[in-house]
């Protein structure tokens, strides 16, 4: 088989993934546990100092932003599950000849600026903002009134994620649905299930594979994020990211603790994705 | 008891007869496209708002359509912008596209390499290059960040295109070869023994007999690196030194009003994106189907 002397052309990849992702992981660890000024390590000592300044009893203002950071994400995966599954599920049996066309409809907003998108939102649920006055030309209005200003500003980030991760959940999910043998489904109602014992045995348990992708696209970005929870709330709301944002420049050893606290998750799902989907086939 | 158990109520034997079942059945069809419908509109919603605001003649107060304009689509497509936005745009184009060409050559080389290792490597390499996908944006952008420090250390002027190009092709390859795998193992190793059987070079095989079959997977990975391109905001972030791309600019703008352009382009950038993929959509399926016409003569 010549072609499998070709493997040496993966060979300056293994090199440069060492340099761009294994060296920096190390800085990461040790930075942590350092004193330094920037990334020079001249003068610096070992020290706990960044992990204090996070995990203290004494002052609890960024573990509370740990565990609003953690409820935003969490919700609003959550809520992305909850959509993006029946909408995956409902392209994927569709009886429309052309899926490809539906597909291409959920894509399409990706190739907005997100960003942009999210300034859209923004106005969108602002009590004056610009459909209401389209609308009021014509007599209607449209505003949503929210309780209170934490109120309003945890929906809008909530609402702002799952519109701009929602095709991340249908992707993997359509794709998994739409593999699925059709005759295992015929079997299972021929045996007298149905349908809805059907899709509880047979279709949700094969669909697993693209379920934990897209749980794991869409937690990770949310929980990591800042850009989007920063515009929604207009710099009022301070999320995981934000930290790491107003650190980048001054406190490089605070930065690589955050960072260790995100990549202990992504760690995890690392291990997930790799248990249930060994060829990564649900990731594009 | 057992019996009267198994016997349907009055209602279940109501709900089965067969027109009414079928009623009931098209009453879950249209709630089930409703469902599709509203969230679809949902994801849409902002997009739309975007369009009106590309139309909106109103420069103070973003809140409020004070009228119909062209003047921000002519703005755009005579290039008469504001210096920031249009650096902005000009950088995530040109980063964009380079990253975009680059990554799609070294992602094929890179994943015909992985499909021709030995099982137990492929599946660790395939395994590395789930990383920067799997990676959450941000520490990507640290890392590459600490890496293009160092380098600063020795090149003081990395940061800047040159760091913000080499951060894009760094997750971008990882989409490319991801997309050209599947394709890679549909083909018939065969064929490439055969081309050096018939004194192919190396070189010529890969380019006339494997890049032909796996082009597919290739045209896709190219799609999902200039999307992602394109769109990045967090690993652009810690990356990009003093220049701004749209992200960044739109990012900078949470407090404060957007040049109006950014909309229209927005709008124009989308516009040309979607009607150039029905193009292809409608070439390529003009051309199955002139083929499927085809067929039976040869057969």
């Amino acid at each position: 088989m010549n072609i499998k002397k070709l493997g040496k052309l993966a060979l300056p990849y293994l090199v440069w993934m060492l340099v761009l992702v294994g060296i920096p992981l190390l800085m990461i660890f040790i930075l942590s546990f350092m004193n330094t000024d920037g990334v020079s390590f001249a003068g610096a000592t070992w020290t706990t100092a960044a992990w204090e300044k996070m995990f203290t009893l004494a002052d609890t203002t960024n573990l509370q932003i740990l565990g609003y950071t953690f409820l935003t994400a969490f919700v609003a995966t959550v809520i992305c599950f909850l959509i993006g599954y029946p909408m995956a599920y409902i392209v994927a049996r569709s009886p429309f000849s052309n899926k490809f066309v539906i597909l291409i409809l959920t894509i399409i907003p990706m190739w907005s600026n997100s960003l942009l998108r999210n300034v859209a939102l923004k106005n969108i649920l602002s009590e004056s903002n610009i459909l209401d006055s389209l609308l009021s030309r014509i007599g209607l209005s449209f505003s949503i009134v929210f309780a209170n200003q934490d109120q309003a500003t945890f929906i809008s980030i909530v609402i702002g994620l799952v519109l701009t991760f929602l095709p991340f959940m249908i992707l993997p999910i359509y794709t998994v649905i739409e593999k699925i043998d059709e005759s295992l489904l015929e079997a299972s109602m021929d045996l007298g299930a149905n349908r809805v014992r059907t899709f509880a045995k047979v279709t949700f348990p094969l669909s697993m594979k693209g379920v934990t992708t897209g749980i794991i696209m869409v937690f990770l970005p949310c929980f990591s994020g800042f850009a989007i929870q920063k515009l929604l709330s207009s710099g009022t709301v301070y999320v995981l990211g934000s930290l790491i944002e107003v650190n980048y420049i001054h406190d490089i050893n605070f930065v690589s603790m955050l960072s260790i606290v995100i990549l202990v998750l992504i760690f995890g799902s690392m291990m997930i994705v790799n248990k249930v989907d060994k060829e990564g086939a649900t990731l594009v | 008891m057992g019996v009267r158990k198994k016997e349907p109520g009055r209602i279940t034997r109501y709900l089965r007869r067969p027109e009414v079942e079928k009623v009931l059945q098209s009453i879950a069809n249209v709630l089930k496209y409703a469902f599709f419908a509203f969230f679809m509109f949902l994801m849409y919603l902002p997009i739309i708002v975007i369009a009106i605001q590309s139309f909106n003649e109103s420069t103070g107060l973003i809140y409020q359509f004070t009228g119909f304009t062209f003047d921000h689509w002519k703005n755009v497509l005579t290039f008469n912008l504001d210096s920031s936005l249009m650096k902005a745009i000009s950088t995530t184009l040109l980063v964009a596209l380079l990253a975009t060409g680059i990554s799609t050559v070294l992602g094929t080389i890179i994943a015909i390499g992985i499909h021709s290792l030995p099982q137990k490597k492929r599946q660790g390499m395939v395994f590395l290059n789930q990383v920067p996908i799997l990676n959450a944006d941000i520490i990507t952008g640290i890392s590459l960040m600490f890496v293009f420090k160092i380098v600063a250390e020795v090149i003081p002027g990395v940061f800047g295109i040159p760091s913000l190009l080499i951060a894009h092709v760094f997750f971008c390859i990882p989409y490319v070869v991801l997309s050209v795998l599947p394709k890679l193992a549909e083909l018939d190793d065969n064929l490439y023994d055969a081309a050096l059987d018939l004194y192919c070079k190396p070189a010529v095989g890969i380019t006339k007999v494997i890049i032909p079959a796996i082009m597919p997977g290739i045209l896709t990975g190219m799609l999902i690196a200039f999307t992602m391109s394109i769109d990045d905001f967090l690993i652009s972030f810690f990356n990009a030194g003093q220049v701004n791309n749209l992200s960044i600019y739109i990012y900078g703008g949470y407090n404060r009003r957007l040049a109006p352009e950014v909309y229209a382009y927005n709008t124009i950038l989308s516009t040309v994106i979607i009607v150039a993929l029905i193009a292809m959509y409608v070439s390529s399926s003009l051309k199955k189907r002139k083929n499927l016409k085809r067929e039976p003569r040869h057969a």
